[in-house]
C-alpha cells in the first residue's frame, strides 16, 4: 500500500492539472447547461430546469450542423487516410533525394491553419481569386465557389485534406519503416506481387498505425472550428457549419451562454462515443502489434 | 555425387558491386542436385550477397546464375522457385504459424485441399503439429527456426538456401539442431546452399565448403580438404580451432603448425617454455614462448609436461606459406 500512496502522490500533480484544464470546464458546463445565461437575464445564471436540453432536441439546426460536421469528418479523415497511405508508401521506396521530399510534403502542415486557409479563400475568391482568373483566362466566366454549398464544402474538405495529409503520411511512414525488410523478401520469393504485398503484408501489420491516425484526425476533424470560421464562415446558409462553430455563435454573437455550454456538452459526448468506438479498434491492433513486436 | 553436366546450380563469374565497392568478386561455383554447400567466411566476405544473387533479391553487377543449364538473369525472385530461410526467420508476425506456412501457397494460387495436404505433410515431418495455431511471438527460438524451414521445404522449390539459419539460437540448440537440419536438407533432389560463419556447422552440415574472404572464393573443397590441405594463409587460418601457429622462421618462408599436431617431448628441435595452461576437459591448451614466438599446444589432458620442454611434429604437417602473400609454397621445407 505504500508503494500506491508514493505512485498516487507522485502523479497528483498531473492529475490536478488535468483536473482544472478538464474536469473544472465540464463540470462547469454541465451545471451551465441547466441555467439561462444570456442578454434576457442580464447574462446572470438562473436556474431553468431542463429548457436548454429540451430546446436542444429540438433544435434543426443542432443535428442539421452535427450531421455536416461527420460527414465532414467522415469524408476529410477518410481521403487522408487513402492519400496518407499512398504517399507514405511512395515516400518509403528509395528514391533519390527523399529526405528533401519528405521534408517538403511536412509543409502544409507545418502552415497554420488560419494562414492557411486566408489563403485558399483568396484562391476562390470571385472575381479576383487566383482560380477564377485562369478560368476566365481560358474563356470562362468567374464562379462564385464559396458563394455554392456544394463547391464550398468541397474546398472545405480539400483544404483539411491538403493541410492534413502529410501528418497522417508521416504517421503511417513511420509505421512502413518498423516492418522489417526481409518479410517483403520472404513474401516476393514465395511469388507475390506488389499488391499482394500490400494487402497480404503491409496493410496488417499497419493496421495500429491506421487506427491511431484515424484517431487523432477524427478527434480533430469532428471539433473543425478555424479552418471553417476563416473559409467560408460555415456559410453559405449555414451549409458549412459545424458544431464548434455553432457553439462558439450561441456564446459569442447570441450571448447566450446556457445554451452554447449546453451545445458544447452535447458535442463533447458525441465525440466520446465515436472515438471510445476508435479506442477500442486501435486497442485490438495495439494488442496485436504488442504480439508482433515481441517476435 | 556426380551429376550430369549442367545439372544443378551452377555460378559464374558472378560479380556485385555497390557504388564501386566489390562485395562479390568473379565467383565461380557448382552445386550438384541433392548437395549441400556450406558459403563460409567472415562478416562482409560475400556470403550473404552470393546467397541474395542467387534469390534475386539483388541484382547482379556480372556474371551468371545456371539452374540446370537455364539462365536466372531475368526470372524475378518469385519465378525462380527458391525457398530461403533467412537470418531472422522473416516469420509474418500477424499469422499464425499455419498462416505463415499457408501464405505462400495462397499467393499462387494452390487450391485449398492441396494446400491443406501439403501443410499437414511438413507439420508432420517437422513435428509443428501442435503449434499450428500459435504466432510466431509465442514460439521458442528453435521453434521459430522450424517454422522457418518448414515455411521453405513447403515450397518445393529448386533451390533452397539458408542464410545463417542458427545464428539466433543459443549454441547448446544450435549442436542439437544440427543433424535434425542435416536430415532435412541434404539427400533431396535440390541443390542447398548453407550460408554460415560459424566453421563448426559448415563443417558438420555440409558436403563441401565454399571458403570465402573480401568478396573472393578462397578455397572450395571438402572440409577434410580445405583442414588438410589448405590453398592458402587465410583458409589455414580460418578453419581449425585454436587458430593454427604461424612461424616465421626463414626469410621467403612462414611454417604452420597446428595447435593439435605440435607435441612437447624431451627430444626435439626447439626449445619452449610454458607460460600459461587452460584446462579444456579431455584436453588441454598450452601457451608456449620459444623463439619462433608465441605457440599454443592442444594436447591430451594427462599429457605429462617434460620438464624443459621441446617441441616435436610431424614433417607431413608442415604447412607452408608465402609470407608476403599468403599463398601456400609447396616442397619441403629446410631439413632441421
Amino acid at each position: 500500500m505504500k508503494a500506491r500512496t508514493a505512485s498516487l502522490l507522485l502523479m497528483a500533480p498531473a492529475l490536478l492539472l488535468l483536473a482544472a484544464v478538464f474536469l473544472y470546464p465540464l463540470l462547469r458546463y454541465g451545471w451551465l447547461s441547466f441555467q439561462a445565461s444570456s442578454v434576457l437575464t442580464g447574462l446572470e445564471p438562473v436556474p431553468n430546469g431542463g429548457a436548454n436540453w429540451g430546446r436542444l432536441l429540438d433544435d434543426a439546426r443542432f443535428w442539421t450542423d452535427a450531421f455536416q460536421t461527420l460527414r465532414f469528418a467522415v469524408c476529410s479523415v477518410a481521403l487522408e487516410l487513402v492519400g496518407g497511405l499512398g504517399l507514405a508508401l511512395l515516400l518509403h521506396r528509395p528514391l533519390r533525394g527523399r529526405g528533401t521530399l519528405r521534408a517538403l510534403t511536412l509543409l502544409p502542415w507545418a502552415l497554420p491553419t488560419t494562414v492557411m486557409a486566408l489563403g485558399w479563400r483568396w484562391i476562390l475568391n470571385d472575381p479576383h481569386g487566383p482560380l477564377n482568373a485562369a478560368i476566365r483566362s481560358l474563356g470562362g466566366s468567374s464562379y462564385g465557389f464559396l458563394s455554392t454549398p456544394a463547391t464550398t464544402w468541397f474546398f472545405v474538405v480539400l483544404a483539411d485534406v491538403w493541410k492534413t495529409l502529410p501528418f497522417v503520411a508521416l504517421l503511417l511512414l513511420a509505421g512502413l519503416q518498423t516492418i522489417p525488410e526481409d518479410l517483403e523478401e520472404a513474401l516476393r520469393l514465395e511469388g507475390a506481387g506488389r499488391l499482394q504485398i500490400l494487402r497480404r503484408l503491409t496493410l496488417p501489420l499497419l493496421v495500429p498505425y491506421l487506427a491511431l491516425a484515424l484517431l487523432f484526425r477524427l478527434a480533430q476533424a469532428l471539433g473543425v472550428f478555424d479552418l471553417i470560421q476563416v473559409l467560408s464562415g460555415g456559410g453559405p446558409a449555414g451549409s458549412t457549419e459545424s458544431l464548434a462553430l455553432y457553439a462558439y455563435l450561441n456564446a459569442m454573437r447570441f450571448l447566450d451562454f446556457g445554451y452554447a455550454a449546453t451545445v458544447m456538452l452535447a458535442t463533447f459526448l458525441l465525440l466520446l462515443v465515436l472515438l471510445g468506438g476508435g479506442w477500442w479498434l486501435w486497442r485490438r491492433g495495439d494488442l496485436q502489434g504488442r504480439r508482433e513486436g515481441a517476435a | 555425387m556426380n551429376a550430369a553436366a549442367g545439372a544443378g546450380l551452377e555460378l559464374r563469374q558472378l560479380c556485385r558491386e555497390v557504388g564501386g565497392r566489390r562485395l562479390l568478386d568473379r565467383l565461380d561455383l557448382a552445386v550438384t542436385p541433392g548437395e549441400c554447400l556450406a558459403l563460409l567466411g567472415p562478416s562482409g566476405c560475400g556470403k550473404s550477397t552470393t546467397l541474395r544473387l542467387v534469390a534475386g533479391l539483388d541484382a547482379a553487377s556480372a556474371g551468371r546464375v545456371l539452374l540446370d543449364g537455364q539462365d536466372l538473369g531475368a526470372l524475378s525472385p518469385g519465378e525462380r522457385q527458391v525457398a530461403m530461410v533467412f537470418q531472422s526467420y522473416a516469420l509474418y508476425p500477424h499469422l499464425s504459424v499455419e498462416g505463415n506456412l499457408e501464405l505462400g501457397l495462397k499467393v499462387r494460387g494452390v487450391a485449398a485441399a492441396e494446400r491443406q495436404r501439403r501443410l499437414g505433410a511438413v507439420l508432420e515431418l517437422l513435428q509443428l503439429e501442435e503449434l499450428r495455431q500459435r504466432r510466431p511471438a509465442q514460439l521458442s527460438g528453435g521453434q521459430r527456426q522450424r517454422v522457418a524451414l518448414a515455411r521453405a521445404l513447403l515450397r518445393q522449390p529448386r533451390i533452397m538456401l539458408l542464410d545463417e539459419p542458427m545464428s539466433n539460437l543459443d549454441a547448446q540448440l544450435r549442436e542439437e539442431l544440427r543433424p535434425e537440419l542435416r536430415r532435412l536438407l541434404c539427400g533431396r533432389e535440390q541443390p542447398v546452399i548453407y550460408v554460415t560463419h560459424d566453421q563448426q556447422e559448415a563443417v558438420g552440415m555440409a558436403d563441401r565448403i565454399a571458403l570465402l574472404d573480401a568478396g573472393r572464393l578462397q578455397q572450395v573443397g571438402s572440409p577434410r580438404e580445405l583442414y588438410a590441405d589448405p590453398a592458402n594463409r587465410f583458409v589455414a587460418c580460418f578453419l581449425g580451432r585454436p587458430a593454427i601457429n604461424l612461424l616465421t622462421i626463414a626469410p621467403g618462408r612462414q611454417l604452420g603448425l597446428r595447435p593439435e599436431h605440435l607435441h612437447l617431448a624431451e627430444e626435439g628441435p626447439v626449445e619452449a617454455r610454458l607460460l600459461r595452461r587452460e584446462w579444456w576437459g579431455h584436453q588441454q591448451l598450452l601457451w608456449l614462448d620459444s623463439r619462433w614466438g608465441p605457440l599454443r599446444v592442444l594436447c591430451a589432458a594427462e599429457a605429462p609436461l617434460p620438464a624443459e620442454p621441446r617441441l616435436g611434429w610431424q614433417r607431413q604437417h608442415e604447412l607452408w606459406f608465402d609470407p608476403l602473400s599468403g599463398a601456400r609454397l609447396h616442397g619441403q621445407g629446410p631439413v632441421w
